[in-house]
């Protein structure tokens, strides 16, 4: 009984020592990212200015089309006729997206670049302990960026939220992360096989934010594109946390919701783990990997 | 002399040759950008719909003088594929170079960069006709966006003299591409100022701001010209008045693209950071 509570104890230990050995290493990677993002100092500056001019136009066309900051069409579908925060909500997602489509993948292929792929690979930890660390340096960066996005919007156009909706919302948008970092290893594997992976992830962006109710909600969807959504874990992530902060309708119940971001997050994660470890035996033994 | 010009021109043709060699090693690049322009304007479809409840509105034809917002976005995303072309293409084509390790190659070779530049220009040029042409067949075929020969015409007109202009401006940037190393960022900026402050996407009228400074940008006045003559037929009305500002536009941006770069490169140079990532 003691030697088995033994072996219990030195298992735990080993485990619990492997896992800060990893978090050591996702940390390191995450410093290496930040490190080389603000060695070029004006490019980070810009990109704090982007989410913001990104968004304008956005909410500029919703302002031409219906002439003012109210829409009735909207409140019909929605149950909320504020253009501006509705957008404002849904645009907020835009990065957490990006940072699974273009975050990981365009990192190792900034690697290849520097050509220093290989010598990342042959460190002592799994690849998906590399990604994560540029998976944590992607979400600190689009949390800050959404902190200036939001900032300017409250400055220019106040928008109104209900801060009781702010617990379960954020609650909602870690159970999407953790789904988004399954997509972010899929789309790294395709980095490893196509090389010009940012193709491959420009493409699958552009079909994704049309899936994504962004700026509208589901119903303006034709019927095809409503059921792919619900295969988008940012969908339930916008639905959610609009309903949670500004009291959009949506057509599903949040337990409903709840479930289904969790399957789809063990899901995307299995899904996105064994594609890239089946690339990238494949890109070893084919021996591609420094390939261009 | 002819001899230099005979020379300088085989580079040109050379840089060429080898910018499409590049691109169709990646043959999956030439579907993409036929299809996907056209795709990132959906949103902006459903979110009409979403706004508005049906295909045209009230509110867009008081800033515009027509209510179908959707061949306002559509002809935006067609036109706006010869600037980002340049903007990307060119911009950004001095960067590629460096990540290729052949920079100090172009530097060091007896040929001027600016040659170089000429020839990827070209490159870009016909790379984003062909593209273009692609996305005015599938927009006349699936969206009842006419195109006859009348408005063509005109519409081409403006679309060169659009292009020999942003060439000026991604001269220039390239030459900023040399100073600053890491652009990838900024051009993205760059495309989304141009997506805020011309309407591209929307009447820059929405908006006092917008409007003004929308009128220092040369697409401004190229995609009123041709959504005018297209969407409302009206081809003789401002068009000597566009291809005008046009061309004194083209003239500013092609001077200063050509200083700016020959100065930014020089500087480089004298740094000794043509290398450096």
């Amino acid at each position: 009984m003691a030697r088995l509570e033994c072996i219990n104890m030195q298992l735990v230990k080993r485990t619990t020592d492997r896992l800060c050995h990893y978090w050591a290493a996702v940390w390191a990677e995450n410093i290496k990212e930040w490190k080389l993002e603000l060695t070029y100092k004006a490019d980070f500056a810009r990109s704090l200015i982007d989410p913001v001019v990104y968004l304008l136009p956005y909410l500029l066309y919703g302002i031409a089309l219906v002439g003012g900051r109210e829409s009735e069409s909207l409140r019909n579908l929605v149950g909320t006729a504020d253009i501006i925060t509705f957008i404002t909500l849904g645009y907020v997602f835009i990065g957490f997206l990006n940072m699974a489509l273009w975050a990981m993948g365009f990192s190792l292929r900034k690697e290849q670049f520097y050509g220093t792929l290989e010598s990342v690979f042959a460190a002592p930890v799994p690849r998906w302990v590399f990604t994560m660390g540029m998976a944590l340096h992607s979400i600190l960066h689009q949390l800050l960026m959404i902190g200036v996005q939001i900032v300017f919007i409250i400055l220019i156009f106040s928008i109104k939220i209900n801060p009781i909706g702010l617990l379960p919302t954020l609650l909602i948008i870690a159970l999407m992360l953790v789904a988004l970092y399954g997509i972010g290893m899929f789309m790294a594997s395709f980095t490893l096989i196509f090389k010009q992976g940012g193709l491959v992830s420009e493409a699958l962006a552009s079909i994704l934010m049309i899936l994504t109710p962004i700026a509208y909600p589901l119903a303006v969807l034709p019927v095809f594109m409503q059921k792919l959504a619900l295969f988008v874990p940012t969908t339930y992530g916008i639905l959610g946390t609009r309903h949670f902060l500004m009291g959009e309708r949506i057509g599903f119940t949040l337990r409903e919701a709840f479930v289904r971001l969790g399957m789809l997050s063990l899901l995307w994660v299995a899904f996105g783990l064994t594609v890239f470890w089946i690339i990238d035996r494949w890109t070893r033994r084919s021996g591609t990997l420094g390939h261009y | 002399m002819r001899r230099s010009i005979r020379i300088e021109l085989l580079a040109i043709l050379a840089e060429c040759r080898k910018t499409i060699r590049i691109w169709f090693s990646y043959p999956i690049m030439i579907v993409f950008w036929a299809i996907f322009p056209l795709l990132w304007v959906m949103p902006y479809v459903f979110q009409g719909r979403a706004l508005v409840g049906g295909a045209t509105s009230e509110s867009f034809r008081q800033l515009t003088g027509s209510g179908n917002y959707l061949a306002f976005v559509l002809i935006g995303a067609m036109i706006s594929t010869f600037v980002f072309s340049a903007l990307w293409g060119v911009g950004n084509s001095l960067r590629e170079e460096t990540y290729w390790g052949t920079m100090e190659y172009i530097i060091a070779s007896p040929t001027h960069p600016l040659v170089i530049l000429i020839g990827k220009t070209l490159a870009e040029w016909a790379w984003s006709s062909v593209m273009v042409l692609f996305q005015a067949v599938i927009i006349a075929l699936f969206f009842g966006v006419q195109f006859t020969l009348a408005k063509v015409l005109p519409v081409l007109l403006i679309v060169v003299l659009l292009l020999v202009g942003f060439s000026g401006f991604a001269i220039a940037f390239a030459g900023f591409t040399l100073l600053i190393k890491e652009v990838h960022g900024w051009v993205h900026t760059l495309e989304w100022i141009f997506f805020l402050f011309s309407p591209i996407r929307y009447p820059v009228q929405v908006n006092p701001v917008t409007a003004v400074i929308s009128t220092l940008i040369p697409l401004t006045w190229a995609l009123v010209a041709i959504r005018s003559i297209i969407l409302l037929n009206k081809a003789e009305v401002n068009l000597y008045q566009t291809v005008l500002i046009l061309l004194v536009m083209d003239v500013v941006l092609l001077v200063t693209g050509y200083f700016l770069f020959v100065y930014l490169e020089k500087k480089t140079r004298r740094d000794g950071t043509v290398g450096m990532h």
